[in-house]
């Protein structure tokens, strides 16, 4: 098998397994059943994502697929602050207006 | 002095991140280090020592060893076909016996990525803090494996 | 032969990242409560993330690609585990079901004004 070859196969195995995850993961956002399941979810998909993204670049050899990677990873973490400050807040508000 | 070597150290990733190391794009990252050197000043207090360095990259070294670690035995206790029995999860009160917020940040993130444990909530006087673990046997055994594993290092690299 | 070599380490890492990544999803699937969840989804994401990561610069060989690789993966193991604390300090504060624990220490110490 030539490094090319294992190239191509190991980033299809990786993709695939990136894919039943991410399809597991929207499960688990759909289903719930609390708020915190779903923004728990929606941060291992942004994880997930950057994996898949990781993948691509490996598969067509465009490193500047790591960057987005990168980014992706940044914008997942303060997407789920914002989330927990969102949890936290309604908490708050619920309680001055019950 | 410190925050020289750090500023300097600042420009020399930008260049070799940005695999550039023409006069303007030097000259956008020493701005940009000066920047990020102004905002970060009151962390400078002291003079990095070499005895520092070192407990930090030991510290470092455990860290990557126990997160690997970790990761395996999250892997098994999710393949595990009757998970009730697998699972003994708890929150346990770990009295903190380090002070300031740098130590209790540390020390929180490093619980969290290590085997079996996740940091939860520190109380309001910072002397408790609360950690979930996921499969744990007696209080007093978890209590006395963090305390003599990451929290001593923790003290070693901010003593 | 070194190149070689680096290419098919990159491989291994890369579907193993992605398996640890499938098992981060499992978990989060199969885990009973939110908490629980939370172990999968922080360290096996965390280091299948990183590990895919690591594997673009071993198949592409190139220095800059390596640096910026190593930087993301320290940016990844430094977010998730805050991320993680504060969702459950958030998800704890708002809901005070906390339906499969042994043991709860924090229950019966829950600040009354929160």
């Amino acid at each position: 098998m030539t490094p090319a070859d294992a190239v191509s196969l190991a980033s299809t195995i990786a993709l695939l397994l990136l894919g039943l995850a991410l399809l597991l993961s929207v499960v688990r956002i759909v289903v719930g059943p609390t708020l915190g399941d779903r923004v728990l979810a929606l941060d291992l998909l942004t994880v997930l994502a950057m994996g898949f993204v990781g993948a691509v670049a490996i598969r067509t050899g465009l490193t500047l697929y790591l960057d987005i990677a990168i980014a992706l990873a940044l914008l997942g973490f303060l997407a789920t602050v914002a989330f927990a400050r969102y949890i936290l807040s309604r908490r708050v508000a619920g309680k001055q207006q019950p | 002095m410190t925050q020289i070597i750090f500023g300097v150290a600042l420009v020399l990733l930008w260049a070799a991140i940005t695999a550039n190391f023409s006069t303007p794009n030097l000259v956008l990252g020493a701005v940009l280090a000066i920047v990020a050197v102004g905002f970060l000043r009151r962390s400078f207090s002291e003079p990095l020592r070499f005895g520092k360095v070192r407990s930090i990259a030991r510290l470092t070294g455990t860290f990557v060893v126990e997160l690997l670690i970790s990761a395996f035995r999250v892997a098994r206790i999710v393949l595990t076909p009757d998970l009730q029995s697998a699972l003994r999860p708890a929150i346990i009160a770990f009295p903190l016996s380090v002070k300031s917020d740098a130590e209790i940040a540390t020390l929180a993130n490093l619980i969290t990525l290590t085997p079996g444990t996740l940091s939860v909530d520190v109380s309001e006087d910072r002397s408790v803090l609360y950690v979930h673990a996921l499969s744990f046997t007696t209080r007093e055994a978890f209590i006395a494996e963090i305390a003599n594993g990451f929290e001593r290092q923790v003290k070693e690299v901010f003593a | 032969m070194i190149e070689a070599v680096a290419i098919y380490a990159g491989c291994v890492l890369l579907v193993v990242g992605a398996l640890f990544c499938l098992l981060a999803a499992v978990g989060v699937i199969r885990l009973p409560d939110l908490l629980t969840r939370m172990h999968a989804a922080s360290k096996a994401g965390a280091v299948g993330g990183g590990m895919i990561l690591l594997a673009v610069p071993l198949v592409s060989l190139d220095g800059s690609v390596a640096l910026r690789a190593i930087l993301g993966v320290m940016f990844l193991v430094l977010t998730t585990p805050v991320s993680a604390h504060l969702l459950a300090r958030a998800s704890l504060k708002s809901t005070d079901n906390v339906t499969f624990t042994a043991l709860d220490e924090l229950g019966h110490k829950k600040d009354p004004s929160l």
